[in-house]
């Protein structure tokens, strides 16, 4: 593509890059940073360096204050539930978004728009608006600060998206085969297990990615849902206390936000053109 | 994140807390290994000097020290301000969280909760105990709701009035007597000094303006155990008028030094510490600890204390009053065993080792006659401090207090904009906030 | 979440064929409904059914710790809400958040989707450097900048101090008034959700047919001519979408602020203060009214867009 375009532009672009690519891992480089700065030198200019950048010596206290030191039962737990919680609730959503997203694209039936109208507009329904009615029903029957307690209102946010993204991709799918395989006599179900999924497992993977970023996001409802037994990691990075009443948990928070942010950091290394295709499907279909 | 404080204080309490090796005390059970009939208790507490340390001097120490073969505390530490660690605490406790044991609660919403019949009754054997006389009465004022007692005092915390003596002699101003706030104002004007209060937009402000207001003989609220149809404020009142005029001149003056908006304890207190701008502080005891340890202030024995300034001249002060009370949880699975543990953890003994662990003034007024307690808080703060605290006035105890409080920080600041119109229209604001008029 | 699109239409065809297979569309109705209606029904539980609580508990003034003290008010909460100055403050600091975000991600995203759509040599690496952003928690990204601007561990008033020659005060306070303080909470969320804009706009403009740009070159037309005349009116579907999204999401703003100055120096948002409310002063009632008002708010938005800009939303993504 582009062949046409002269060496100079070519040259010009890739300079182009250099301040988007800073730009983009600053912040990030930053925060890693600040992570291997002992306490003192988180408040000392002079013990780092490139302008209080970077530490001239690197200290790995605020990993141990998160894995076996004091703030140890806050975060592996909290790791713990953003795991379980966000994979539950993106293969929940997956699986049955897929089921959704085939028969709207595939089926006649009357309905399938006040579907997707519905997951359109919950999706950008305030979340913060959904917290009390949910905080009020869990406490009443006990679901307050529990794994499914959470698993649930995730599905809020996983369940529309994945809907939309799947019915974008299953719209892709070379269906003649689908046809070919009914006119040899199979039903819809055997259709689909046998020619449809496998067809569509690289579109259902990209939407399980989105899905889990967005789980994987989310903070309003850790934040409000959990106390401690199923707190996830950005709610509990919000309440990070230091060593004592009169230390700053500046490196402790840094430290574990390394540390949950490098599975997406891989995630998107690895599978970067399955995400953008995911995140634009829409959009790009003409 | 409101979580600015000095490292120098830090390092303060944490020298304090190598004196615990100085008090001995016996813990109140033998911590044996969890048996298979020992109760798990969890303590929700305040961050304190001690962090989550069992060795720390803080509320950790005591959880380990007061764990026996019946049961073990386990700690749960909670966010930094008071504000927060209501959030959290009343999400369990509308829940019915049933892990919700023992907590550590700020006089700031300890009604709210008691209101909302979050609390396990005291056992009477404990009421009775509270209200014999061994505790600070601004204490068991803080820990009674509708005449009934709804927590155990743990620590109490008041404040005092720092000062130089030089500048105090500069002034010509006699300290051995009671001082006004107009008095120390004008010596702080005529030696070019600052006096250290805390006015920024949180919960300390409100602590001063409550007791300049109380200083006056009056009260922000009339009948605190009313509901927010019928109660009554007192703001709007000579007394109101009285402590916003305080406030306005502290501004006016400069004598509140050039961030007086963003004052907390912290600020005030290295406002204080500056050589060319130390004058007067009103601030809570740990300022000694911090003062006193290296590297310590040069003019250590220039540093004076005495009692809170006086809102009007002849009438008693009133300082304010702060620390934690313990409380139980309604839906707790183990109540008996967990005021059994707050017994433990407020026994005088322990409320000592608190003391200089953390440098949290106790409730219990025998401890202060302890020789160790003397030793750390020299020269007759210790005696000062239980002083202070019998006179003390507590914060309204409405259940609106939290709404009453942050209601008052914002109309009342930033200070130089208070004028003599402002306790009335805080006042009308505070009304409509609680009959959901207004937002907050 | 650009897929939002395009699926609707696509029943229609097969319709008119099977007209006549009447047991058949009898069979494919109910399988349809079959593998559909478990997410629908879930969808609708974990989503309209708090809605709906929502509304109701917006008329009462109900406070979580006095729950004897519930009564109803009907439209009482309201009144009170729309004629409260605090509430028309976090409204006009939502929507500065809102604007100010918007143009700066659209001018960025464009900027960023333009050279990637040419771009050779670093390609791959660009693409995936500007999903990182995308996928970082925001509440990480909020502490991220957070620190980076603070006066005591941050690096960027050491910079800025170094690129201004020392002009530039190493001890400001970005924290310390409300425009600095949302220009900061901007930053973040415009690092954020920039990449997300620009590969929308970047699958905008892989549908703008280059002969079209070639032809306009010949022509004599400059750069700028053949962007905004060619380029923009052909992607202009695209662009809405995006712009929409971007707007629906702003509007919900809350981890930022929130992490960063927790509202203080008048930078509460919509949704803090629906959580102000609701969460820490337990005034379930006024709570729920305002987030209802915030609901109805992103409703408004979105019937602006969609019949004002006439932004399709079923049918936007292919032309």
């Amino acid at each position: 593509m582009d062949d046409n375009l002269s060496t100079k532009v070519k040259s010009w672009l890739g300079v182009a890059a250099i301040p988007i690519i800073l730009w983009t891992c600053v912040p990030l480089l930053f925060i890693l940073a600040e992570s291997l700065k002992s306490t003192t030198a988180l408040g000392d200019p002079t013990q780092n360096t490139f302008g209080n950048f970077w530490p001239k010596d690197i200290s790995w206290a605020n990993y141990q204050l998160i894995f076996t030191g004091g703030a140890k039962d806050l975060f592996l737990p909290a790791l713990w539930h953003s795991v379980v919680v966000c994979l539950a609730s993106t293969v929940i959503s997956v699986v049955l978004a897929m089921f959704c997203a085939y028969a709207i694209s595939r089926l006649d039936f009357p309905g399938k728009k006040v579907i997707l109208t519905t997951a359109l507009a919950v999706s950008f329904f305030p979340v913060i608006a959904m917290v009390t009615p949910i905080f009020n029903l869990w406490r009443q029957i006990g679901l307050f600060d529990t794994i499914p307690g959470l698993i649930i209102p995730y599905l809020a946010l996983t369940l529309p998206l994945s809907i939309w993204i799947l019915s974008a991709f299953f719209q892709q799918i070379p269906w003649e085969m689908e046809q070919a395989a009914q006119v040899d006599g199979a039903t819809h179900w055997q259709a689909f297990v046998k020619v449809v999924a496998p067809l569509a497992a690289p579109g259902v993977f990209t939407t399980a990615i989105i899905a889990f970023f967005t789980a994987w996001n989310d903070f309003v409802f850790s934040l409000n849902l959990t106390a401690q037994n199923a707190r996830t990691v950005p709610a509990a990075l919000a309440f990070f206390t230091g060593a004592s009443q009169f230390t700053q948990p500046t490196g402790a928070i840094c430290a574990a936000a390394v540390v949950v942010t490098i599975p997406v950091v891989i995630l998107v290394l690895v599978f970067q053109k399955r995400i953008v295709a995911g995140l634009t499907s829409g959009a790009v279909k003409g | 994140m409101k979580r600015l404080r000095s490292r120098r204080r830090a390092t303060a309490l944490a020298v304090s807390v190598s004196m615990l090796a100085s008090v001995g005390i016996a813990a109140c059970g033998s911590s044996s290994g969890g048996g298979a009939g020992q109760a798990s208790l969890t303590w929700f507490i305040n961050p304190d000097g001690g962090g989550s340390n069992p060795k720390g001097g803080g509320q950790a120490q005591l959880a380990a020290e007061c764990s026996t073969s019946k049961y073990k505390i386990n700690i749960q530490l909670l966010p930094n301000s008071a504000s927060d660690q209501q959030t959290q605490l009343l999400r369990r406790l509308a829940a019915g969280d049933s892990s919700v044991d023992l907590m550590s609660v700020d006089p700031a919403y300890v009604t709210q909760f008691a209101a909302a019949n979050y609390f396990a009754p005291v056992p009477a054997a404990m009421v009775k105990q509270i209200k014999s006389g061994g505790t600070v009465q601004s204490s068991v004022t803080a820990s009674t709701y509708n005449g009934k007692i709804i927590a155990v005092p743990f620590w109490a915390n008041t404040q005092v009035l720092w000062y130089r003596k030089s500048v105090a002699k500069k002034a010509g101003l006699d300290m051995s007597k009671p001082v006004t706030w107009d008095q120390i104002i004008a010596a702080a004007q005529k030696t070019h000094t600052d006096i250290g209060v805390q006015a920024a937009l949180y919960e300390g402000y409100s602590v001063w303006i409550n007791a300049l207001v109380a200083g006056a003989g009056g009260s922000i609220v009339d009948n605190p155990n009313a509901d927010y149809q019928h109660i009554k404020m007192g703001l709007n009142s000579a007394a109101g008028r009285t402590a916003a005029q305080i406030i306005r001149k502290v501004s006016d003056t400069g004598v509140g030094g050039p961030a007086l908006s963003s004052s907390e304890e912290t600020q005030a207190l290295n406002l204080f510490q500056a050589a060319s701008s130390s004058g007067f502080l009103v601030n809570w005891p740990y300022v000694w600890a911090a003062l006193n340890t290296p590297p310590k202030v040069p003019w250590i024995n220039d540093v004076g204390w005495t009692e809170y300034p006086e809102s009007v001249a002849g009438q008693p002060a009133r300082p304010p009053f702060g620390g934690i009370e313990l409380a139980v949880g309604r839906s707790s699975a183990h109540v008996g065993l967990a005021y059994q543990a707050a017994q433990c953890i407020t026994s005088p003994s322990h409320q000592a080792q608190y003391m200089i662990g953390t440098g949290n003034p106790a409730a219990a007024k025998s401890v202060y006659n302890e020789p160790a307690i003397k030793k750390a808080f020299p020269g007759g703060l210790a005696a000062l401090i239980v002083q202070s605290l019998d006179k003390a006035a507590t914060r309204p105890l409405s259940p609106y207090w939290g709404d009453i409080s942050t209601a008052l920080q914002q109309r009342f600041s930033p200070p130089n904009n208070v004028t003599s119109k402002t306790p009335a229209t805080t006042q009308q604001f505070v009304l409509k906030v609680l009959n959901g008029k207004a937002l907050l | 979440m650009s897929a939002a699109v395009e699926t609707a239409k696509h029943a229609s065809p097969q319709k008119r064929q099977r007209a006549h297979l009447t047991d058949r569309a009898k069979a494919e109705r109910s399988l349809g409904w079959k593998l559909a209606g478990p997410a629908f029904v879930v969808m609708l539980f974990v989503t309209l059914w708090p809605i709906a609580d929502a509304v109701w508990l917006s008329l009462f003034n109900y406070r979580l710790t006095d729950p004897a003290g519930k009564t109803f008010v009907w439209f009482q909460n309201y009144i009170t809400a729309l004629s409260d100055p605090l509430f028309w403050q976090t409204f006009v600091t939502t929507f500065a958040i809102v604007i100010f975000t918007l143009i700066f991600e659209l001018i960025f995203g464009m900027a960023l989707a333009m050279v990637m759509h040419k771009i050779v040599i670093p390609r791959k690496t660009l693409r995936t450097i500007v999903l990182i952003p995308y996928s970082i928690i925001t509440v990480v990204s909020a502490f991220a900048w957070t620190y980076a601007v603070s006066v005591s561990s941050g690096f960027m008033n050491y910079w800025l101090h170094f690129i201004t020659a020392g002009g530039f005060p190493l001890d400001y306070d970005w924290f310390g008034g409300r425009w600095s303080s949302l220009f900061i909470i901007c930053l973040s969320e415009i690092w954020k959700t920039t990449p997300f804009m620009s590969l929308l706009l970047l699958a905008g403009l892989a549908q703008v047919d280059s002969s079209m740009e070639e032809a306009a070159q010949v022509d004599g037309a400059t750069w700028w001519q053949r962007f905004y005349k060619v380029v923009l009116p052909n992607m202009k579907a695209a662009l809405m979408v995006a712009v929409l999204f971007r707007t629906l999401d702003a509007i919900r703003i809350y981890d930022n602020p929130y992490v960063m100055t927790g509202g203080a120096h008048e930078t509460t948002t919509l949704s803090m203060l629906v959580s102000n409310e609701t969460i820490t002063r337990v005034e379930i009632g006024m709570g729920s009214c305002l987030s209802v008002i915030l609901f109805i708010i992103v409703l408004i938005v979105a019937a602006i867009f969609v019949r004002g800009f006439k932004v399709d939303l079923t049918s936007s993504g292919g032309n």
